[in-house]
C-alpha cells in the first residue's frame, strides 16, 4: 500500500500550522501501518487485512473532483434540515425549518485557511495511539464545523448525508465533523450514509460533539442498505452538566463498519445513552465499540445492544465503562444480546468494567446464543413458515432496541428502514 | 376426521408411545386421561409435528397422510395444538403474530385476508365473549403471562383460527376454577358436527365442564380401556392403578 502523501501535500496548502500537524502525523501513520488485530483495540477488526484483501491499490481521494450528488437519495416525507456531504466534503446545507441566526455552519476546507476558526477545533488534532487517528489527521480534507446557539431547539431533526459516489472509488476519504450544543440547546441528529452502486471506498472520520449545560443531543447513525463500503468512524463526546447524550446505530448496510464511541461525562447530572442494533449477512462485518467515561459524581450511562448474524457474517461489540474515583453515585448499566443464525455467523461481546469509586450502581450483561427452537415450533404450528416464524422472532428481539428510540418520528424511520432490509433477507 | 393406527413414538432410545390406535370421527370430543409419564404429551407433540421423534405407524388426517405434513401445514389445513406450556416470545407482539397466523391460514382457505381494523373487531368481539382481558393482546407474547393468562390466550387462539381439529394439551393444569370455566366455554362454544376435539387431561375436573363423547385411558404408552363420559368418574374415584388392577 502506497498512499502518496506529498502528491496530498501539493493541493492541500493550508495555514502552516495544520501543514505541521500533517506531516507529524503521516510520519506517524507510516511507522505504524494499518491497526492489525495484534493491538488490543482491533483484536476483532483486523483493519490491514481487511484493506489488504479487499483493496488492490488504495489511493487518498483528491478534493478538487468535484461533482454533484442525486436528489432523488434524500429522505422522502420525512421533514427535516440537512447538510450534504458528497465524498466527505461539505456540499450544502439547507436550515429551512429553523431560525438560521442560531446557526453557525462552516466547511472545514475554508476553516483550513483562517487563523481564527482553526484555533478552535486545534485542540483536537491530538496525539493518539491508534493509527487511524493520525492517519485522519494526516489527510483530513473537509467535514463541517456546525454550533447552535444557547436555548435554541431544533424544530425538525437534521441529516447529515453522507453520500459517497464514482470518485471515492477504491479511495480512502479522511474528514471530520464539530458540532457545538450551546447551553439549553437542542438538536435530533442523524447520520445518514449512502452510496452508489458497486463503489468500494474507505471512510475514515472523526465526530467531535460538545454538548454544553441542559443540552440535549440525539443522534441516530443510519446504515441501511448494503452496500461495498469500508468505514470506521471515531466520535468523541464531551457532556456538561445536565446534558444528555443519546445515540442509536442502526448497523445493517456496509461491508465494514467499525464505530467507536467515546463519551465522557464531565459534570454532574450529565447522562449518556448509547444503544443500537446490529442485522448481517453475506461476510459483513460490523464493531461497536463503546467507552463510558464517568468523571464525575451523579452521572448516568446505559448501552442495550442487540445483534443477529446469518451467513459468514461477525459483529462485535466491546464496551467499556470507566468510573473515575471522584465520579460516586454513578449509575451505569450495560446488555449486549446476540442471535447467531448460522453455523458460520460470530459474534464476539467484551464487556468492561474499571470502577475507581465506592458508591456506583454498575452492571452488565452478554449473551449470545441460537435462536429458540420451541419459539420457532410455536409460531409455526399456528400456520407460520420457517421464515416467517424465524423473521418475527428476529425482529421482536432486535425490536428490543428500537423500541428505546424517544424520537418517535425518527423511530418510524429507523422501524421503515429495518422492515425493508428485514423483508429482503432469506431467513 | 383422524385415524392413528399402530403408532409408536420413540425419543432418546426410549418407546414412548407403543402400537397406539385411536379414531376420532368429525364432530366427536376424545378425552384422553393417564398417569404422569403414560405419554399423553408425546401424543401432542407428534401430532402437531414437534420434531426428535423416531415414528412408526400411520396417522391419517381427512384421509392424508399426516406424518408428511410440514408442520405449519397442518396448522393451516385446521389442526390446531393448545399448548401445555405456551412458549414465551420476547419483542413479538400478540396482536401482530395473532394477525398474521390469522392471515396465513384464512389464504390457505381460500378467504380473504383481514385488515387490522377487521382484525381488531374480530379479536374485541371474541375476547369479549371469553371474558378476557384485551389489554394482554398488545402485551408481548406469553411474555410475563401468569399461568392462567397464557391457556386463556391459547383459548382465544383457537376461537379466532376456526381449526377442524382441535388438540389441548393439559389445558387444565394450573387454571383455577374461573380460568377453567373460561377455557371450558371457549371449547363449548366451538363444539360442532364438523369439528371434533382431542382433550388430553391429568384429572376428570375439566371433563366435568367439558362432557366428552369418549374417554380413552392412556397407562404406559397404549390405550387401555375406553368409555363413556362415566369412565373419568370411575377414575377419580379409583385412580389408574384401579383400572390397572381391574384388567
Amino acid at each position: 500500500m502506497n498512499l502518496n502523501f506529498e502528491d496530498f501535500q501539493k493541493s492541500n496548502v493550508n495555514l502552516k500550522e495544520l501543514n505541521n500537524i500533517r506531516v507529524k502525523n503521516f510520519k506517524k501513520f507510516a511507522t505504524q501501518g494499518f491497526p492489525t488485530k495484534k493491538q488490543e483495540h482491533w483484536k476483532y477488526t483486523d483493519l490491514k487485512n481487511i484493506i489488504y484483501n479487499n483493496f488492490k491499490n488504495l489511493q487518498i481521494f483528491k478534493n478538487e473532483e468535484i461533482s454533484k450528488y442525486d436528489k432523488k437519495l434524500l429522505i422522502k416525507d420525512f421533514e427535516h434540515n440537512k447538510i450534504i456531504l458528497l465524498n466527505g466534503r461539505f456540499i450544502e446545507s439547507d436550515f429551512s425549518f429553523e431560525d438560521k441566526k442560531k446557526i453557525t455552519i462552516k466547511s472545514l476546507k475554508n476553516a483550513f485557511n483562517d487563523k481564527k476558526d482553526f484555533e478552535k477545533i486545534k485542540e483536537y488534532f491530538t496525539d493518539d495511539q491508534n493509527s487511524m487517528i493520525s492517519l485522519n489527521h494526516a489527510l483530513v480534507s473537509d467535514g463541517i464545523i456546525l454550533e447552535i446557539d444557547e436555548n435554541y431547539s431544533f424544530t425538525e431533526p437534521l441529516i447529515i448525508y453522507n453520500f459517497f459516489d464514482k470518485a471515492s472509488d477504491n479511495k480512502i476519504i479522511n474528514n471530520k465533523v464539530f458540532i457545538t450544543l450551546g447551553n439549553k440547546s437542542r438538536l435530533s441528529l442523524v447520520d445518514f450514509y449512502k452510496c452508489e452502486n458497486n463503489i468500494k471506498y474507505f471512510n475514515n472520520t472523526i465526530h467531535n460533539y460538545t454538548i454544553n449545560k441542559n443540552a440535549i443531543l440525539k443522534k441516530f447513525n443510519i446504515n441501511a442498505t448494503l452496500d461495498n463500503s469500508y468505514n470506521y468512524n471515531s466520535t468523541k463526546v464531551k457532556s456538561y452538566s445536565d446534558s444528555i447524550f443519546e445515540n442509536f446505530l442502526l448497523s445493517l448496510g456496509p461491508n465494514l463498519i467499525k464505530n467507536e464511541i467515546h463519551c465522557n461525562l464531565l459534570e454532574n447530572y450529565s447522562s449518556c445513552f448509547i444503544n443500537g442494533v446490529m442485522f448481517l449477512n453475506g461476510d459483513q462485518h460490523h464493531e461497536l465499540k463503546t467507552n463510558v467515561n464517568h468523571k464525575y459524581e451523579n452521572c448516568k450511562s446505559s448501552q442495550i445492544i442487540k445483534s443477529a448474524l446469518l451467513d459468514e457474517s461477525s459483529g462485535t461489540y466491546q464496551g467499556k465503562i470507566y468510573v473515575d474515583k471522584s465520579a460516586q453515585k454513578t449509575n451505569g448499566y450495560q446488555l449486549s444480546k446476540a442471535l447467531i443464525l448460522s453455523e458460520k455467523s460470530e459474534f464476539n461481546s467484551k464487556p468492561e468494567l474499571e470502577i475507581y469509586a465506592d458508591d456506583v450502581k454498575c452492571s452488565h450483561g452478554s449473551t449470545t446464543g441460537n435462536i429458540d427452537e420451541n419459539s420457532v415450533f410455536y409460531l409455526m404450528s399456528r400456520g407460520l413458515s420457517k421464515d416467517k416464524a424465524n423473521k418475527m422472532i428476529v425482529e421482536g428481539f432486535l425490536n428490543e432496541a428500537i423500541e428505546t428510540i424517544t424520537e418517535p418520528n425518527i423511530k418510524l424511520l429507523i422501524t421503515r428502514l429495518f422492515n425493508e432490509r428485514i423483508s429482503e433477507t432469506k431467513l | 376426521m383422524l385415524e392413528i393406527n399402530n403408532l409408536s413414538a420413540t425419543i432418546d432410545g426410549k418407546k414412548i408411545l407403543k402400537n397406539f390406535d385411536l379414531e376420532i370421527k368429525p364432530g366427536e370430543v376424545h378425552a384422553i386421561m393417564g398417569p404422569n409419564g403414560s405419554g399423553k404429551s408425546t401424543l401432542a407433540n407428534v401430532l402437531s409435528g414437534r420434531k426428535g421423534y423416531e415414528i412408526d405407524g400411520k396417522v391419517y388426517y381427512e384421509g392424508k397422510d399426516l406424518l408428511e405434513i410440514p408442520i405449519e401445514e397442518r396448522a393451516q389445513k385446521g389442526i390446531f395444538l393448545a399448548f401445555q406450556y405456551p412458549t414465551e416470545i420476547p419483542g413479538v407482539n400478540t396482536n401482530n403474530f395473532l394477525k398474521t397466523s390469522l392471515n396465513t391460514v384464512r389464504k390457505f382457505r381460500g378467504l380473504k385476508e383481514l385488515d387490522s381494523l377487521e382484525f381488531l373487531k374480530l379479536v374485541k368481539e371474541k375476547s369479549k365473549n371469553l371474558k378476557i382481558q384485551e389489554k394482554i393482546l398488545s402485551r408481548q407474547l406469553n411474555v410475563g403471562f401468569s399461568g392462567g393468562e397464557k391457556k386463556k390466550n391459547e383459548i382465544l387462539q383457537m376461537t379466532i383460527l376456526e381449526p377442524k381439529l382441535v388438540i389441548l394439551d393439559e389445558t387444565d393444569s394450573g387454571l383455577d376454577i374461573d380460568a377453567l370455566r373460561i377455557v371450558s366455554d371457549g371449547v363449548n362454544s366451538l363444539r360442532n358436527k364438523n369439528r371434533s376435539f382431542l382433550i388430553i387431561t391429568h384429572y376428570q375436573r375439566l371433563l366435568d365442564y367439558i362432557k366428552p363423547d369418549f374417554v380413552h385411558v392412556l397407562v404406559n404408552g397404549k390405550i387401555v380401556k375406553t368409555g363413556s363420559s362415566d369412565l373419568a368418574q370411575e377414575l377419580e374415584k379409583d385412580g389408574y392403578e384401579g383400572v390397572e388392577a381391574a384388567r
